[in-house]
């Protein structure tokens, strides 16, 4: 019986099984160079901001004016800045009052005045 | 045995070596070769992706790890088809060394016939090579529900494979 069993398992072995499809080796490349993408520019864009910040400091009254985006005004005098977005945002979260103080003054310099002979409104109105 | 992460090369050596023996293994779990594919890929990936370390000899490893994905496969569902429901393919499992499509289709059919704990130990000793003690720590099993079963299965394919059987 058992020479019998023998016999019969030679003649399933001549049977073998296919070839799979090849392994998706390009696939499992491709995860893993997009993970070490991801994980660089991840790393990257964490330094970048933790040196930007280091280098900003603690918002001072200078930082929230940005003389670069100054637009000016016919009558708005040789102080008219607009403000940048960043540092009022810091302000205010961390001082709200300040805030105000900040905004009230810059209004000043920003906003069109109605006083000077040249003044946009008064040009306007002349048209 | 010391676990270690193997190369890329490592692995496909590895499926070179085992991948149609572990595709028919998880055959006989899973619903149909597709499955069965989609299983020991998905192991073979993760070996090339590192993510596990596998034992020195690496064979029973992945006998293992291939019956819990093909198992996991059928749990999900992802093939709502049956082994007993499936269709015998044109296209066989098996090839045959004397190039006889009929006797490797006769084979197919005759194996999709035996019932699942039967065609798991037939497998793995036919077509892995173990013994049967391996397949039954596989399977986790006495080597004696292993050899009784293995029986069975080999009366009905024998059976089965009569007019293809030479002498």
């Amino acid at each position: 019986m058992k020479e019998h069993d023998a016999q019969f398992e030679n003649f399933l072995r001549e049977f073998q099984p296919r070839r799979p499809c090849a392994l998706p080796v390009a696939l499992a490349a491709k995860t893993i160079w997009q993970r070490r993408l991801y994980a660089a520019a991840v790393i990257t864009v964490t330094i970048s901001f933790s040196l930007w910040f280091l280098h900003q400091g603690p918002p001072s009254h200078k930082d929230l004016t940005a003389a670069g985006n100054t637009q000016v005004l016919p009558d708005a005098g040789p102080a008219a800045e607009t403000l940048s977005l960043l540092p009022l945002t810091q302000l205010a979260l961390e001082d709200p009052a300040r805030l105000d103080t900040v905004l009230t003054e810059a209004s000043r310099h920003v906003l069109p005045s109605l006083r000077g002979n040249q003044s946009t409104l008064r040009v306007l109105a002349k048209e | 045995m010391a676990e270690r992460k193997l190369s890329a090369d490592e692995v496909r050596r590895l499926y070179d070596q085992h991948g149609p023996a572990l595709v028919m293994y998880a055959c006989s779990i899973v619903a149909d070769s597709a499955a069965a594919e989609d299983a020991v890929h998905q192991i073979f990936l993760r070996l090339l992706q590192g993510d596990i370390p596998v034992p020195g000899v690496p064979g029973a490893y992945l006998y293992r790890a291939v019956r819990n994905a093909a198992l996991n496969s059928r749990r999900n569902g992802k093939r709502s088809v049956s082994l007993e429901e499936q269709p015998v393919r044109a296209k066989s499992l098996f090839q045959h060394s004397d190039e006889n499509p009929e006797a490797a289709l006769a084979l197919q059919a005759a194996r999709l016939e035996l019932p699942e704990e039967q065609r798991e130990v037939v497998v793995l000793r036919i077509w892995s090579g173990m013994t049967l003690e391996e397949a039954a720590n596989l399977c986790g099993i006495t080597t004696n529900t292993a050899a009784s079963r293995y029986r069975y299965a080999l009366e009905k394919l024998r059976e089965r494979l009569k007019p293809f059987q030479k002498g």
